[in-house]
């Protein structure tokens, strides 16, 4: 009786099965991921700031970019921090001391001694107070390694606001660019507002190695320079007789310090009449103020200051406070040797920010200066899409103008600088025409950011039809939308959804998915063998035969030595007993 | 050729001077911006300046106070871990009263005297904030507001109240404390320092003298001994191998030894043997 009701309850459960298999055989379904709230791509601030205008008599060149330099600020880094108006100062977020300018010794209409004062600002760093990040200055939407620069002195509060934590205009990577003329006196002096010594090294620059009072100047601790402390400031002097791109970066700990973003661009203008050079660069990009040598040549000028950072080593001042940890976690536990580059910037910022602040906006027709700088710790190979450029400069030195080489990728060791001339005739060769050309690294990692793409340096050199009233690309392809959300960052958002009507390659929702029992392979027709199985085959027939006739053979050759044996017993026997007895 | 002579002689003295100490300002000779905020070209500046004006609620000034307070790195150094601090970590004032302070800078870089928290009828963003560029003095006033509250007082510099220039300013009996004020309040989130003690420094030498000791006195015992082995047992050798050949000697000193790397196997197996069989007694057990 109880075998029947089993065998029924089997019957009825086979009899079942191909029903319930249907309704499990599916792949789990799709869904559609939030994208959370999506930042302005651009939040047009102030328009007034885009257009060319005079500043203090200073003429300031029209910067169609979404994030534009605020005039007054290029007014005050132009004319200096002492010979503007109040009024003018109070729009921006310098010390009064911050650019002093003075003292045209040489009567050609120009200030010769510059005075340029430099705090050091950790921006991303830990609170001892909140569990949060202060203050803070994003690469992309939600990312915020710790990093520290040198930023021109500024006054009032770190943050843009009393309530938001960003930090203000002034505090942000990269460090900023120095311009200086030729022949110019300049007085570079490092107020130490953190919490770690650091110096300052002129790299490329033409600067004694002591000063007139007999101080070191070449910023290097082992050989020439006590450490500047926290709390001290100390004077660089230089007087450069070279013009070219060049580099100061602090060399305390140099490997590590460097990559922290204490590294920027100096750059020695030729020396003209009445030049006023604009001093900083605050964040690099478009020079809305190119001096006279440039402007004889170029319709325009950018900073492209290239960066990379290793989140491990971003992370630690995230983590601990007190400054004796954070040397130890830094200088002693930290292994640079094992490091990976996970951020790429351009100008501080990574796709899709570089997109307000870093594009390059053309007319045809025009020669653009690129001033490139890599201070990653690997070789770059920046390609310009639609353009070869020619470079001019290797390190601030002229090439030879009759060796001078147009390519469309640009290797650039680390510290390395290229000056570019991008021509903009559209002559198939220089250029091909007008249209959104973006350029980026082509070491395919420094197109993600942490390894994701889209992110890292890529940046567009955008003919004006081609932006908007806002100062974005108005591109034609896939909308750049998603990328401005902290979900996309956080690696929560499938990369390609939505992409058509149904999210076919959308977010796989696989709660309460059970796999089906695995399908049964039938054969329809006797199809044609595999070439493995009819390999196997022969093989396995080849050695059948084989195997047998040596086993055979071998058979053989073993049972005639065991009758050897056997007929020669005695004589063995005796030979074994007298080796014994011997 | 005599104008870059003299440029260059300008330049020198300018540069002369510029590498003396950096010198002690004392802001004194304000611009008023209105609002209470007064500034000078070189970078001193008040926010939030109020001389006259009674905060609601005070019917007067209840007291007239002066503070001198510093700021530096130096005062630091009484809290370690920590990089920049006022003098004073702590005030107490009545309510309703009228407080100068004397802010100065004892450092060559940008400090800030910065307080929150006030009534922005009053004050812009209710702040009251002073601020020196470098070495110097400035003086500011407030009235204070007649309830009970406490204060944050800090430098708002990029890392300076994180890395220790924070205080709290109690009026009456105040609000209560803040956190992370060096010497007077916990941080509220603490570094971990498990991974922070130091090797003995004391011990580390000693050790190392111990060992060279120790070393000495085990190369004087080795000596005996092997001495006194060799005492005992050349007497026998001779015996053994008397008659022998220099070969023979060979093979039998091989022998012995063979023999007696054979026992060290045999000790080193059985010893396993033993580890080995415990164990698997022990897996029983359980």
């Amino acid at each position: 009786m109880q075998k029947k009701t089993l065998s029924i309850l089997l019957g009825v459960a086979v009899a079942l099965m191909p029903i319930l298999a249907s309704a499990a055989v599916g792949l789990p379904k799709t869904v559609k991921v939030d994208k959370g709230p999506v930042e302005t791509i651009c939040s047009a601030g102030e328009p007034e700031w885009r257009k060319a205008q005079t500043v203090e008599g200073v003429k300031i060149q029209e910067s169609l970019r979404c994030n534009p330099d605020n005039p007054a600020q290029i007014a005050a880094e132009v004319k200096g921090t002492n010979n503007i108006s109040m009024e003018t100062l109070m729009n921006t977020y310098y010390a009064a001391d911050a650019i002093i300018k003075k003292n045209d010794m040489d009567g050609d209409g120009d200030p010769d001694l510059i005075i340029i004062k430099l705090e050091v600002a950790e921006l991303n760093g830990h609170s001892p107070d909140f569990d949060g990040l202060v203050p803070t200055f994003d690469i992309a939407p939600g990312v915020q390694p710790g990093m520290w620069v040198f930023a021109p002195k500024s006054r009032g509060m770190a943050t843009n606001s009393f309530v938001g934590t960003d930090a203000n205009p002034l505090l942000r990577a990269p460090s900023p660019v120095i311009r200086v003329e030729q022949g110019d006196t300049v007085w570079i002096q490092l107020e130490n507002s953190h919490y770690f010594p650091h110096t300052i090294h002129l790299h490329g620059v033409d600067h004694p190695w002591i000063d007139n009072s007999g101080e070191g100047n070449d910023g290097v601790p082992q050989t020439s320079d006590k450490f500047v402390l926290p709390g001290q400031s100390k004077t660089y002097e230089i007087r450069p007789r070279q013009p070219g791109t060049f580099v100061y970066h602090c060399h305390v700990q140099t490997h590590v310090h460097l990559a922290m973003g204490l590294v920027g661009m100096l750059i020695v203008e030729e020396n003209r009449p009445n030049n006023w050079v604009q001093t900083f660069n605050v964040g690099a990009g478009q020079v809305r103020h190119p001096s006279k040598a440039i402007l004889e040549e170029y319709d325009s000028e950018y900073d492209l200051h290239y960066h990379a950072m290793d989140k491990e080593l971003h992370s630690i001042i995230q983590e601990y406070n007190d400054p004796r940890l954070i040397a130890k976690k830094m200088n002693r536990e930290y292994d640079l040797t094992d490091s990976t580059e996970d951020y790429h910037t351009l100008n501080g910022r990574s796709f899709p920010y570089t997109l307000r602040e870093s594009i390059i906006v053309a007319e045809p027709d025009k020669n653009i200066k690129l001033r490139m700088f890599n201070s990653s710790g690997e070789m770059m190979a920046i390609h310009t899409h639609g353009h070869k450029a020619t470079i001019t400069h290797y390190d601030g030195v002229e090439h030879n103008p009759i060796a001078q080489i147009t390519r469309d990728v640009y290797d650039i060791a680390p510290a390395q600088r290229n000056d570019l001339r991008i021509s903009t005739v559209d002559d198939g060769f220089h250029s091909y025409g007008e249209g959104i050309w973006i350029f980026h690294d082509h070491r395919e990692k420094g197109i993600t950011t942490n390894g994701m793409n889209p992110g890292g340096n890529v940046s567009a050199l955008v003919y004006k039809k081609y932006l908007n009233e806002v100062g974005l690309p108005m591109g034609i392809g896939e909308s750049v939308v998603p990328l401005f959300t902290k979900k996309f960052h956080d690696r929560k958002l499938p990369v390609w959804q939505d992409i058509d009507g149904w999210n076919s390659l959308g977010e796989i929702d696989g709660k309460g998915y059970k796999a089906p029992a695995a399908g049964t392979p039938m054969q329809v027709e006797a199809g044609p063998k595999s070439l493995k199985a009819i390999l196997e085959a022969e093989s396995a027939s080849a050695e059948g035969e084989d195997s047998s006739f040596s086993n055979f053979i071998f058979g053989l050759l073993i049972g005639i030595a065991l009758y050897i044996l056997f007929l020669n017993r005695e004589k063995i026997m005796a030979m074994v007993s007298s080796k014994g007895g011997s | 050729m005599q104008k870059l002579f003299i440029a260059t002689i300008i330049a020198l003295t300018i540069s002369s001077t510029a590498f003396a100490e950096k010198e002690f300002l004392n802001h004194t000779r304000l611009m008023d911006h209105g609002d209470g905020h007064f500034m000078d070209m070189d970078g001193g500046m008040i926010m939030g300046q109020n001389t006259d004006v009674l905060p609601g609620g005070c019917d007067e000034i209840e007291a007239t106070e002066e503070i001198t307070v510093h700021a530096g790195h130096k005062y630091a150094e009484k809290f370690p871990g920590r990089m920049y601090a006022f003098d004073i970590q702590e005030y107490h004032f009545k309510p309703c009263t009228k407080l100068t302070v004397h802010f100065i800078n004892d450092d060559s870089i940008r400090h800030q005297w910065m307080m929150h928290g006030l009534p922005r009828y009053l004050y812009p963003k209710g702040m009251f904030h002073m601020e020196l560029t470098g070495p110097g003095k400035i003086s500011g006033t407030l009235i204070f507001p007649p309830n009970d509250k406490t204060y944050l007082v800090h430098c708002d510099i990029s890392q300076h109240m994180e890395k220790g220039m924070k205080a709290q300013l109690k009026i009456g009996k105040g609000s209560g404390d803040l956190p992370s004020i060096p010497g007077v309040t916990a941080n509220v989130i603490q570094d971990d320092y498990r991974d922070s003690i130091p090797e003995p420094a004391v011990v580390a030498p000693a050790t190392a003298k111990l060992a060279a000791e120790s070393s000495d006195s085990v190369i004087s015992g080795v000596l005996i001994i092997g001495l006194a082995i060799g005492l005992v047992l050349a007497p026998l050798l001779a015996t053994r191998f008397k008659g022998m050949s220099a070969g023979e000697i060979v093979s039998t000193v091989f022998e012995l030894v063979a023999k007696g790397i054979g026992i060290v196997i045999k000790l080193i197996t059985s010893l396993i043997n033993l580890v080995s069989s415990k164990k698997s007694i022990e897996l029983s057990d359980k």
